[in-house]
């Protein structure tokens, strides 16, 4: 009786710390939408991914010749906390942040129709956890 | 063929996994020592086996279909008026997403006058689903004022589905939003494959397009997979691996390019090439198969 009665209280516990977390991976969301400007029109999706210490989040998206989209990446209410890097179908680099002063966002011209996988991690990797958001828009 | 198996085998095996991970009661009972700790790594986000999958905007389509020229066809899109018939939710997500592509169709066409009627019907499938905030009457008034303003109705409309699907993703209904962006994506690729017969000079490029979204296709079966066995899923997701069989017949021929990056203005130009080989036949094929699919949605 008393291990069922635990067990609830830890599955309660950890219902409530994912609650918790997913309201802060709202908030990060919410800030790192400032980087999609008015220039850009959201793809009207919102990728995020709860990262624990160095957890790689993986996205795998399409981006289409003759656009120019714009990515933006966050983790946390200051900017820089979100590593994130672009590799095509044959895991050649295409872009890191991390070449870039973690920059929380950046452009890209895509000339040709490009499947890729886009990687996500955590600046500081002693951070216990941390929601991983990634946002896209792109322009005519 | 090969590939169809290995689609049906993960999907098989992501489904049960799926399944062990949303209901714990789905195999035999557990004694009460063996209740594993919820992996937050596994809850309400749409991730399978570590992947998060993105689906382009059919915004984007749009935008290309006005650019080879295709003219203005109101007839492609699904009638508003058919919304009091969608009456389960998996109905009205997938038709919600449709009709938010027709919206974006309509708005780039500059179609203003049918703009609020789809609206209309976006933000009546948003109550029924359970995201009403996303499209309240703030955001109607928005649009009416702004209906000159082709770009700013294209900002408005993308940011609102943005928000829902945030909304979803918080609420435990990754579910829901799967459908939505799967409802748009076939809408805008109906669109697409209808103008192969419509009035377009030059074709090549919307041939191209769907044979680029290849991979998108994979992805969004992907992405409904771990909810087959749910009502409104498993026919809708079959027909989803039946086009893609269709899809693994085109020729795709990437080379990669190295990149040029632009440190003063942040940006990157990606410099590879994409080659799309599609037979006549197979666009036919590729045709009647996304009909189907796109009735499956709006009947």
């Amino acid at each position: 009786m008393n291990k069922i009665i635990a067990s609830l209280l830890v599955l309660l516990s950890l219902s409530l710390f994912t609650k918790k977390i997913m309201a802060q991976c709202d908030t990060v969301a919410n800030s790192c939408y400032k980087n999609i400007t008015a220039k850009y029109i959201s793809d009207g999706q919102q990728y995020r991914a709860l990262l624990l210490n160095k957890e790689v989040a993986e996205f795998s998206a399409t981006l289409f010749g003759g656009t120019q989209y714009r990515m933006a990446a966050c983790s946390g209410m200051k900017d820089g906390q979100l590593v994130f890097s672009i590799y095509d179908k044959q895991r050649n680099l295409l872009f890191t942040n991390k070449e870039h002063k973690n920059s929380p966002y950046w452009d890209f011209k895509v000339k040709n129709t490009l499947d890729c996988i886009i990687e996500a991690k955590l600046l500081d990797e002693n951070a216990a956890s941390g929601c991983a958001v990634l946002l896209i828009g792109f322009k005519e | 063929m090969i590939n169809n198996i290995k689609r049906i085998s993960t999907l098989f095996s992501v489904s049960i996994v799926a399944c062990m991970l949303i209901f714990s009661s789905c195999g035999e009972n557990k004694d009460e020592e063996d209740i594993d700790p919820i992996d937050t790594n596994k809850t309400n986000l749409v991730n399978i086996n570590g992947t998060l999958f993105s689906i382009p905007s059919p915004i984007q389509t749009a935008i290309l279909l006005k650019q080879v020229g295709a003219p203005y066809n109101k007839s492609l899109l699904n009638n508003p008026g058919k919304i009091a018939s969608y009456s389960t939710e998996a109905k009205r997500a997938l038709n919600l997403g449709a009709y938010g592509a027709d919206l974006g169709y309509i708005i780039l066409y500059q179609q203003t006058q049918e703009a609020i009627g789809y609206l209309s019907a976006v933000k009546k499938l948003s109550d029924d689903v359970g995201i009403a905030g996303a499209f309240d009457a703030k955001l109607l008034e928005r649009f009416k004022q702004n209906m000159a303003n082709k770009d700013s109705l294209l900002v408005f409309t993308s940011e609102a589905f943005r928000s829902s699907d945030s909304y979803l993703k918080n609420n435990d209904r990754a579910k829901v939003s799967s459908l939505i962006i799967a409802g748009g994506w076939i809408e805008s690729l109906y669109f697409t494959t209808e103008m192969f017969s419509g009035n377009v000079q030059d074709k090549t490029k919307l041939f191209q397009r769907v044979g680029e979204q290849k991979n998108t296709l994979d992805n969004l079966i992907k992405l409904l997979t771990p909810y087959y066995q749910e009502e409104g899923f498993t026919e809708f997701v079959d027909a989803l691996i039946d086009l893609a069989g269709e899809f693994d017949k085109i020729e795709v021929n990437y080379v990669f390019v190295a990149p040029t990056t632009d440190d003063a203005n942040k940006i990157t130009t990606i410099n590879s090439t994409t080659e799309v080989k599609i037979t006549p036949e197979l666009i036919k094929t590729i045709q009647e198969k996304v009909k189907t699919v796109r009735g499956f949605i709006i009947n």
